[in-house]
């Protein structure tokens, strides 16, 4: 199938996998799925699933990599080679690289850091099958991970995206509507406030477009954010 | 992996318990713990399975891919298995280019099933000396909490027996599942506090000695055998785990099966 050949709506304004131009893909999370971690989460988001564990605070080591005043982030992203549907050979390469150090931009700016000076908390994000969108699958996991382990935060990082296909926006683009896709707008907000502490765009977007994109992704975070909650109320129970 | 430091306390519990022919959670020598298994799991993986062994959790997804066969066997395919350890699995795992300990758990697991013979590799074969499947089985380790041998072991041989080969998406015919003949099996033993155990856990590892690990065919015949890190072990240890192995691996194999015929 040709980019000009794939129509992602049908005329009654629904998509191929049945959800409306806002709606986001079914979201699931549970905590404590990695039990040797210090704080693990694990997300489905439609086809997208993804383990996050928490390992820490700890010693970092070589001396030269401790900051005095606060604590470091060790991110991690990785895809397993069965993720996707052709084969990863296993390793970092440049992708995974960068979404580690985007991600990890991202959580550096809600946890408390200052409160373990000379330390390191690692993060581990593993995407275990992919289908459009596994860095906000990760984000997400990590932030509910360092929930779990007790990590004082400000706030819990949620990620989501909208896009563009077609020439229509549209929220949580999955694999065929990113394949063919005109846009993708994937940002980090902070549910407390509205802030955003990760923000990526590739494609093409008129401001119109661009806003109404933003406004798609402010109102699904506050929903994924009700399920970050409710999974750690499940595991902890009471008010978070 | 990061060289734990273990404790003297915890070498001095383990033979301790051992004297009373005790375990550190209560189980007998030879019983396994807590078992999971849960097969076709992975939507992208075209055959998968995850393991939950006590708090060691592990996955194996299988692909393929199409290879141009080796020059002196024109008509067989590949069979590859490769382990990966992420740091996310515990404390102590590092990351970086694959470490001894992965590389020797795919390997041994590798071992077990090609010697096997479950897959025959000549049935993968799609135009001789020109196109054949490359059949990769992918481990990973999401929770290590010891014996991730066996937990791997039980993965690959269960995603395998469960994958597709998706001949559809590379063009060349239809979808069918892959002739697997067997279901090889694997049980590890470790030396803790002077006697071997099955299935050791985390502590165990860390304060026990070597290992041993026994894969066994269909038939009760032997497959693959290794032993890991230091340590001295008898003639008649080994016939003691051997005797174990064989009814331990029969019942894994029934568990393997009757999940099958339930799918």
């Amino acid at each position: 199938m040709g980019y000009e050949d794939y129509q992602c709506m049908d005329e009654n304004g629904i998509r191929e996998d049945g959800r409306k131009a806002d709606e986001m893909r079914p979201v699931e999370i549970e905590c404590g799925v990695v039990p040797v971690a210090d704080g693990s989460a694990y997300i489905r988001w439609g086809k997208n699933e993804a383990i996050a564990a928490v390992y820490g605070p700890m010693e970092a080591h070589p001396r030269k990599i401790q900051r005095q005043d606060r604590a470091i982030l060790d991110v991690r992203y990785n895809m397993a080679p069965f993720s996707t549907s052709d084969r990863i050979r296993p390793g970092f390469n440049r992708r995974s690289r960068e979404i580690s150090k985007v991600t990890r931009d991202a959580l550096e700016s809600v946890v408390n850091l200052e409160l373990y000076p000379r330390s390191k908390i690692r993060v581990e994000i593993e995407i275990i099958c992919a289908e459009a969108g596994t860095r906000c699958c990760g984000i997400t996991a990590a932030s509910v991970a360092l929930a779990d382990a007790g990590i004082p935060m400000s706030d819990m990082v949620v990620s989501v995206a909208a896009g563009k296909c077609n020439g229509i926006v549209l929220m949580d683009l999955n694999k065929p509507e990113d394949n063919y896709g005109e846009a993708d707008l994937p940002m980090g907000i902070l549910p407390m406030t509205d802030e955003l502490v990760f923000l990526q765009m590739d494609g093409d977007l008129s401001m119109d477009e661009f806003q109404l994109a933003w406004d798609y992704n402010v109102k699904a975070a506050h929903d994924v954010h009700k399920i970050m909650i409710e999974a750690l109320q499940k595991r902890y129970g009471g008010d978070v | 992996m990061a060289i734990p430091i273990i404790p003297s306390l915890l070498r001095d519990n383990l033979a301790a318990l051992a004297e009373d022919d005790q375990r550190l959670d209560g189980r007998a020598r030879f019983a396994g713990r807590d078992l999971e298994i849960e097969i076709d799991c992975l939507y992208n993986a075209e055959g998968s399975c995850r393991v939950r062994m006590g708090d060691t959790i592990v996955f194996a997804g299988v692909k393929f891919q199409i290879m141009t066969p080796y020059p002196d066997r024109p008509t067989q395919g590949g069979l590859m298995t490769s382990a990966e350890i992420r740091p996310v699995c515990g404390p102590n795992w590092e990351p970086g280019p694959p470490s001894e300990e992965s590389i020797e758990m795919g390997r041994v697991v590798d071992r077990g099933i090609r010697e096997s013979g479950c897959i025959n590799t000549t049935e993968l074969c799609i135009l001789p000396g020109e196109k054949a499947w490359q059949v990769i089985i992918d481990l990973f380790a999401i929770s290590d909490d010891g014996n991730m041998f066996d937990a791997f072991a039980l993965a690959a041989i269960a995603a395998l027996r469960t994958a597709t080969v998706p001949a559809e998406r590379f063009d060349v015919g239809e979808d069918y599942k892959l002739p697997v003949a067997g279901t090889p099996i694997m049980c590890s033993y470790q030396k803790v506090g002077g006697r071997f155990v099955y299935d050791a856990s985390k502590r165990e590892e860390l304060g026990g000695d070597e290992r041993i690990h026994i894969t066994l065919g269909d038939e009760g015949h032997v497959h693959s055998l290794q032993k890991g890190l230091r340590g001295i072990f008898t003639a008649d240890e080994f016939t003691e785990i051997m005797d174990t192995a064989q009814s331990r691996c029969a019942e894994l194999r029934e568990i393997v099966h009757k999940l099958e015929e339930s799918q």
